[in-house]
């Protein structure tokens, strides 16, 4: 059930950047995607730093790299059950402050849904929204934007 | 009930400095119009011993002249200094080509500590004082003294109130990235600043109650965002009731001390009302998009707010006692953070044009909208108790700053600060 219901998002996410890939400023390989997929050790390593997910503008829903992600990072946490997660939203500094708050949580939202998808107990995670009120990166310009749109999951 | 104060989080107490005037933001008006209104204020007779302040007549020059709707021409132009209306000699202000003219005296009075100040207004080319007053005050508020004869200047000439006596709140974060953020409040032409909060963590969204007595405001200090309420001459503080999720968007009442918000604890971000009794939320609006940024309509009825429901954000109207919601912007697909103007007839909002955010104004019955600002990154527009001016934060570079306009987009003005960055301004109320 878990697996078809990934499998449902996943293929609407897939649709979804095929619909709008015109605009999407995120570009997403196949190649870049299996190579996060199939690396177990990077996903170990995640458990111990932060690790960023971006998003496109104005959009909570997970590209396919952002998936694959995510799925590594629960495979970890499933194999270390004492280890509690945060994650956190944000966004770029375009549109309404208040308005990105909302949308930094429903960021941290979608990160936190498609990690109990994959088996982590959803008491183990905490989510929080800063909307655009903490920047990665400076600046006003497409590369500090999309460095700026993403959920951060810390392990702790 | 007031919270304890963590290590990161400090509330000045603001009586205690008041003293202290620093200033952060100045008006330059970088767009003025074409024939500003002249007006002389010549120096009001000093009648009184004590060294206070002879420059009364400069802060109403510099207040009137600050949005560049009048041109307050200096004392070192006059060719006369009348102090009476018996005093003038019209042919000095004619040549001058002064529209009008205020001359006045000051008297002690019996009570400790007060004076009366006498004036007239005087049109220059009918050659008859429109309006006489006498104000009374305290010495020691000289400055507010003059502030609130700049705003019956403003109304005797321009038919609405001045808002020369209204104050700013905003959020500033110092220097750096690394720097603290503070939440403060000051004067419309930047004097006495005043620190409310300083906090390591993110402030936002500060909000003034009708009365123009306290703050409401958003702050991280907790590690989330949380509604805080802040009595600004007691620096009393009160949490409102923490909710799972978002807490955010505080909008108080223009009528009394009702306050709504958005809280996401029902799973995504609707509209609540506070119950400070039972300290408790009551839901307003329920969808499962984002609803946020209510703003209460001057008569209380209703509240306008930010809502995706429709794919976009988009502006909808809620009438609290029907129950009913009407969509009000079609037009473009990034409207959001709508203000009403003071009439209830129209309202400031961002509105998203080719990929650049702008301040608009739309009409409420015509729906007709007219864009006010060309900069592209505008954003929380907030407007003077006069409906006459919005103020909103843009960017210079990367830096955040204050700009303003007004609501006739003749006249353009920015704050320029100090340092650090300025941000998310707030339009207090008249102050009665």
């Amino acid at each position: 059930m878990n697996l078809y219901q990934e499998f449902l998002i996943i293929a609407g996410i897939i649709c979804g950047l095929a619909g709008c890939a015109s605009t999407s400023d995120e570009v997403v390989t196949s190649t870049k995607a299996a190579s996060v997929q199939s690396s177990e050790t990077s996903s170990l390593k995640s458990l111990t730093s932060n690790t960023s997910i971006y998003f496109d503008y104005d959009k909570s829903d997970l590209s396919v790299t952002a998936s694959s992600q995510i799925r590594s990072l629960a495979k970890a946490l499933k194999s270390n059950n004492s280890s509690k997660v945060s994650i956190e939203g944000h966004c770029d500094e375009r549109g309404t402050r208040e308005y990105n708050l909302a949308l930094g949580e429903r960021r941290a939202n979608s990160v936190k849904e498609l990690l109990v998808l994959n088996g982590v107990d959803s008491k183990r995670i905490s989510t929080v929204s800063f909307g655009e009120e903490k920047p990665a990166v400076s600046g006003s310009n497409e590369s500090a934007w999309s460095k700026n749109r993403r959920a951060v999951v810390k392990v702790y | 009930m007031i919270k304890s104060l963590s290590n990161f989080v400090l509330i000045s107490f603001l009586t205690c400095i008041s003293f202290f005037i620093h200033t952060q933001l100045r008006i330059e008006v970088t767009q003025g119009i074409k024939d500003p209104i002249r007006i002389a204020v010549t120096p009001i007779a000093w009648n009184l011993e004590s060294p206070a302040s002879h420059y009364i007549h400069q802060i109403i020059s510099s207040d009137l002249s600050s949005f560049g709707e009048f041109d307050a021409i200096g004392t070192s132009e006059m060719l006369s200094l009348p102090q009476s209306e018996e005093d003038i000699y019209y042919r000095d202000w004619s040549i001058l080509k002064v529209d009008y003219l205020v001359v006045g005296s000051t008297a002690k009075l019996d009570q400790e500590n007060l004076l009366e100040i006498n004036y007239s207004i005087v049109d220059v080319v009918r050659r008859r004082a429109i309006h006489r007053a006498r104000v009374v005050g305290k010495i020691t508020d000289l400055e507010a003294l003059a502030h609130n004869m700049s705003d019956r200047i403003y109304r005797e000439i321009n038919g609405i109130s001045g808002i020369f006596s209204t104050r700013i709140a905003y959020i500033n974060r110092e220097g750096d990235s690394q720097g603290d953020y503070h939440l403060r409040f000051c004067d419309i032409n930047g004097d006495n600043d005043q620190i409310v909060l300083t906090s390591k963590e993110p402030i936002m969204s500060p909000d003034w109650s009708h009365d123009g007595k306290k703050l409401a405001y958003v702050s991280f200090e907790e590690g989330t965002s949380r509604i805080y309420i802040q009595d600004l001459k007691t620096g009393e503080r009160e949490a409102l009731k923490l909710e799972n999720g978002i807490n955010s968007s505080p909008a108080w009442s223009t009528k009394d001390d009702s306050l709504i918000a958005v809280l996401s604890k029902a799973g995504n971000p609707d509209v609540y009302k506070y119950d400070f009794k039972q300290k408790r939320w009551i839901q307003l609006t329920s969808h499962y998009g984002i609803d946020t940024e209510p703003d209460w309509s001057p008569k209380g009825d209703k509240f306008l707010f930010t809502s995706n429901r429709s794919g976009s954000p988009q502006i909808y109207e809620m009438n609290i006692s029907k129950n009913t919601i009407r969509r009000k912007t079609f037009i473009g697909d990034y409207n959001a953070r709508a203000r009403y103007t003071p009439d209830g007839k129209s309202f400031v909002f961002v509105h998203r044009v080719d990929g650049d955010f702008h301040i608009a104004i739309q009409n409420l019955k015509t729906s007709k909208i007219r864009i006010l600002t060309d900069t592209d990154l505008d954003e929380s527009p907030t407007i003077s108790p006069n409906g006459n001016l919005v103020l909103y934060a843009t960017k210079n570079g990367t830096k955040d700053v204050l700009s303003g306009i007004t609501i006739d987009g003749a006249t353009k003005f920015s704050l320029p600060t100090i340092s650090g960055e300025v941000r998310d301004p707030s339009w207090s109320p008249l102050f009665k």
